[in-house]
């Protein structure tokens, strides 16, 4: 294989490895911004691959075939706001500790969705899926056609959600809402922002992000559902938040560079290039560290009331 | 009577031992980390001892499984059967090695097995190895007989254990029919990643190989990604036959799996002669321990060469006529 077939191999496969963690940082990045960081989305996210997967599953053979897997995305989704609002209850109404309150959540996801698939579906099976759907014309576009406009419409959905939530985010009112629940919640407060329905808002806005990057893993990438299918990649996505800097294009580049090194190391391995598989298989969490190790401290400040409950009726 | 008797000695000898019923009720339990229904690795064991179960009847073997446990959470799992006089208690996994050996010696009455592991245990623990380069040879011989492109994928979980011994037996086999052949061996890092399996999978194919194989649980993501490519000749070569029922059967040409009847036979048969372990049991085409099946409706690829030669290939590995040297394999 030439090195021009070996590099475009890596990022045509790059991209679409990508998506899960885009869409689940996006979503963590709203979460975070209003101060909540949600160690659950790998729960949420199990519960959309599972609830994604079940309408192609069960309707593969009925009139509703043809929508199943949108049915799939919605349920998906559904979940996910069900879910992200849960925790809002739990560490936004009660005040409980985001870190633990986020891993039970985790728990809790991860453990229904296998036990419904056990119920309900039995052992490890495929579905049809999301199939590709190339734009026609542009798709033809020598190197760039086959890197980003071949794919499922779920690749085009996340790419096209980047600017969508930077706008929501930098230039809304609401936005501005959730920027400030989660940098100064009493200053917030005190001009009139409910913090507690904002940061509800917010939650929910990640669960369903959460859900739906747990069904492109169930519909459009592995098209299959298993116990361990998400596999900690709802932990990687709260971590590219961090990368990104809270900020939905850096959490873009994070995503692509974690999919990309990906990528590459499966390439090495495949390429038969004489490195020990040990480290290709760290190549991407090692080089996540090393770019947040080298960013600038001052540059990683992120919202100030990350991590706090909000308490009104507290003396600060 | 003396031809019965015979009988049993040869089939003792050609296809391994025969077990008897167990003499008292034998109660067993599995620990394992992913589930008795993943296709794959867990299945296997515990379709082995429901067949025991069923074979002799729930009253002289009594079966109990606990699934989802980590080293961390096994132990209280392992324990508790102990104590609750649990007779053998198969930890069903090479990370479950350090708890066993610690069990092992708090409950020294009980049987306790692990595996993969090819290490001799303490008195009262059995390990058990699959050869599993018998395995891949065969599947070897059938993927240098099929491939068209000359390069050949193999999706790893890690470089240990009976996944190693898969990988290079296999690597044996297709140089045995297609010395040319280039065959590609990567690793996910991982048993129970579904869908870095199938990354891996599709980088196989992005790079041109046409015939793919792959061990452990997380093959079966390998396998959903090789049926995308629906109407290309991308073929599959299974380490679990039931790959061969699965929707996505249709892309496999043939499969072996594991059959630990034989392990758990024997654990019970020399358990109750008085031998709680210290022995190594390995699983070998020759004593019953694989089972290996084609896909008869797999259509044309499965030519009558190709399955004449994987069947000789069988017969030499069985008859150990063929030994098959896996570890001098460096790739």
């Amino acid at each position: 294989m030439s090195a021009g077939s070996f590099i475009l191999n890596i990022l045509i496969l790059g991209v679409p490895f990508s998506v899960a963690l885009l869409l689940a940082g996006l979503g963590e990045t709203i979460n975070q911004r209003a101060g909540v960081f949600n160690l659950g989305c790998e729960g949420i996210m199990a519960m959309g691959a599972f609830l994604a997967f079940l309408p192609p599953y069960f309707l593969a053979d009925t009139p509703l075939a043809g929508s199943a897997n949108l049915i799939g995305l919605l349920l998906a989704i559904g979940a996910g706001v069900l879910l992200g609002l849960l925790f809002a209850l739990v560490v936004v109404t009660f005040r409980a500790p985001q870190g633990i309150a986020g891993i039970g959540l985790q728990m809790l996801g991860w453990g229904t969705a296998g036990t419904l698939f056990r119920k309900y579906v039995g052992g490890v099976t495929g579905v049809a899926g999301i199939a590709p759907l190339p734009i026609p014309g542009l798709s033809r576009i020598p190197i760039l056609g086959p890197i980003l406009f071949n794919h499922n419409p779920l690749v085009y959905l996340a790419f096209l959600l980047v600017p969508v939530f930077w706008y929501v985010l930098f230039k809304t009112p609401w936005g501005l809402k959730v920027r400030a629940v989660g940098t100064y919640p009493r200053a917030a407060d005190s001009l009139g922002i409910p913090v507690a329905r904002v940061r509800y808002q917010a939650l929910a806005v990640g669960g369903a992000m959460a859900g739906l990057a747990g069904a492109y893993l169930s519909l459009a990438q592995a098209k299959m559902f298993a116990d361990d299918l998400i596999a900690g990649r709802g932990f990687i996505a709260v971590a590219l938040v961090y990368f990104g800097r809270w900020n939905p294009v850096g959490v873009l580049g994070g995503a692509l560079l974690f999919s990309l090194a990906q990528s590459l190391q499966l390439s090495i391995q495949v390429a038969g290039i004489d490195f020990p598989y040990e480290f290709a298989v760290m190549l991407p969490y090692a080089l996540v560290i090393l770019v947040l190790a080298l960013v600038r401290k001052s540059r990683m400040a992120g919202p100030a009331e990350l991590g706090r409950p909000f308490d009104r009726e507290q003396r600060v | 009577m003396k031809r019965i008797v015979a009988l049993l000695l040869v089939l003792a000898l050609v296809g391994g031992a025969v077990y008897g019923a167990p003499k008292s009720k034998v109660k067993i339990a599995l620990i394992i980390e992913s589930t008795v229904d993943d296709k794959g690795w867990g299945q296997a064991m515990h379709d082995a001892i429901a067949a025991v179960q069923k074979k002799y009847g729930s009253a002289l073997v009594e079966y109990n499984y606990s699934e989802k446990m980590k080293p961390v959470d096994a132990g209280s799992a392992a324990r508790q059967y102990a104590s609750r006089g649990f007779d053998i208690i198969i930890a069903h996994g090479a990370q479950f090695k350090n708890l066993i050996l610690e069990l092992s010696e708090e409950f020294p009455k009980t049987t306790f097995a692990f595996g993969t592991n090819a290490d001799i245990g303490p008195k009262n623990v059995f390990t058990y190895m699959p050869m599993s380069e018998e395995t891949g040879y065969i599947n070897g011989v059938i993927a240098g007989m099929v491939t068209k492109t000359g390069i050949i994928g193999v999706v790893g979980p890690v470089d240990a254990g009976d996944s190693a011994r898969y990988n290079r037996g296999f690597w044996l086999g297709v140089k045995s029919v297609n010395p040319k052949a280039e065959i590609k061996v990567a690793h996910t890092g991982s048993f129970a990643d579904y869908v870095k399996a199938a990354e891996l999978a599709h980088t196989h194919i992005k790079a041109n190989a046409d015939v793919l194989t792959g061990a452990a649980q997380q093959a079966t993501g390998a396998l959903r990604a090789v049926a995308e490519y629906k109407d290309k000749p991308i073929w599959w070569l299974g380490q679990d036959t039931l790959q061969l029922t699965m929707p996505e059967g249709y892309k496999v040409i043939a499969a072996a799996s594991y059959d630990y009847a034989a392990v758990v036979e024997a654990m019970i048969d020399k358990r109750q002669d008085g031998t709680l372990g210290g022995e190594n049991i390995p699983l070998t085409f020759r004593n019953g321990g694989f089972i290996y099946k084609f896909n008869d409706s797999v259509g044309s690829v499965l030519t009558a060469a190709i399955r004449k030669a994987a069947e000789q290939a069988k017969a030499d590995i069985t008859a150990q006529k063929l030994k098959i040297d896996w570890q001098a394999v460096k790739y």
